[in-house]
């Protein structure tokens, strides 16, 4: 079956309003917390931001919008890298209500598509939650100087031959060449972050 | 003891899900984000409560039944339901298998526009979580919304909010 690219909210009911998270401009919160990554080791955004800006995407294993997704994810991430930008992808999901979600199948994710860059648990939920994010895959770029210059989708269409415009990747090469973003925001439809209750 | 609980807690489930219609009798429009905000107009409805859902989504298929029997409990009171989908326009037999389940025999829509022109024609406020509630009055103003899964308790509270402020009589000294 073919999966829309509408964003699931697994949590309750909330209003929109406090969904949104950052604004563009504002810098990275939780910059120090240490995650574990598919290499055992434990990492922070901090320790992987680069000197050309810095690629924070929440994303996970069981989300059809991943998946059909996952390639893109895995190509632009490793182009991101290699351009200078410090690229981590975390997963916030709850695995006990999307088995998929768990370790095992995050290690065996970024082996399969061939993240170069970390893959962490984000075992409170609670980096997700200071992002304001909901869904996955969802992009933040921070530019050189920690700034948000683009958050949303990775590009228009879930369907990689139908895809007009690179959102993500255009905004990459314009954060690395210091010019504006041409689209600094975009909505799209996926799988919701289904955060782990707090404690 | 238990058993005579375990038994009216099945009950009470079964109650909780409508009576599955024939797929035959599924109607499923491809619509946009304009050909929704018109159906919203033209319903003739006291309240109209638009729900973006997907097969896919858990949150969308556990919150169904409360939608579907609100939708049944306040149809002669003038709410229109709106239910929109947004599978891949290529799972339509899926959309219409499901909503045959759930008993769904009134007009319902799937998505046929990409993702952002589609979004931002439904309400800026939506994020693209689903599932998403919009709930309008009569004249097509927009009286709630959230993102989210929801019981029947709050879509009926949220409809009667709708309704009873139009039930309420308009003037006169009597």
């Amino acid at each position: 079956m073919k999966r829309g690219s509408f964003v699931v909210l697994a949590a309750s009911m909330t209003m929109a309003a406090s969904a949104f998270g950052l604004n563009i401009g504002d810098k990275a919160p939780s910059t120090g917390v240490k995650m574990k990554g598919v290499d055992g080791h434990e990492v922070s955004i901090a320790d992987v931001a680069g000197k050309e800006g810095t690629l924070v995407l929440f994303s996970c294993n069981h989300c059809p919008f991943v998946k059909a997704w996952q390639d893109r994810i895995a190509s632009v991430g490793n182009a991101a890298k290699g351009k200078g930008v410090g690229v981590i992808v975390i997963n916030s999901n709850d695995p006990a209500d999307y088995p998929e979600d768990n370790f095992a199948e995050m290690q065996k994710r970024a082996q399969q598509l061939g993240f170069t860059f970390p893959y962490v648990v984000d075992a409170t939920s609670d980096v997700a939650r200071a992002f304001g994010a909901t869904r996955t895959p969802e992009a933040f770029l921070f530019d050189k100087d920690g700034k948000l210059v683009y958050h949303g989708a990775i590009d228009d269409s879930q369907k990689a031959d139908q895809v007009e415009k690179h959102f993500l990747q255009d905004a990459v090469e314009a954060a690395v060449a210091g010019k504006a973003v041409p689209v600094a925001e975009t909505k799209f439809v996926g799988c919701g972050i289904k955060f782990r209750t707090k404690t | 003891m238990a058993g005579v609980f375990l038994g009216l807690s099945v009950m009470l489930m079964s109650c909780e899900r409508t009576k599955s219609v024939p797929v035959e009798n599924v109607r499923v429009t491809p619509v946009t984000s304009a050909d929704v905000q018109r159906a919203i107009h033209d319903s003739g409805g006291k309240a109209v409560l638009v729900n973006m859902w997907a097969t896919w989504c858990g949150p969308c298929r556990e919150e169904f039944p409360g939608l579907v029997r609100v939708a049944r409990k306040y149809e002669g009171q003038g709410l229109k339901v709106l239910l929109v989908s947004a599978d891949d326009s290529a799972d339509i037999a899926v959309v219409k298998k499901f909503l045959s389940e759930e008993g769904v025999d009134f007009p319902a829509y799937i998505k046929a526009e990409k993702d952002q022109p589609f979004i931002d024609g439904l309400g800026k406020q939506w994020t693209g979580a689903l599932p998403a509630t919009f709930i309008y009055d009569s004249s097509g103003k927009l009286h709630d919304f959230w993102e989210g899964e929801a019981t029947f308790n709050v879509f009926e509270q949220k409809v009667v909010e709708v309704l009873g402020k139009q039930a309420k009589p308009t003037g006169g000294n009597s």
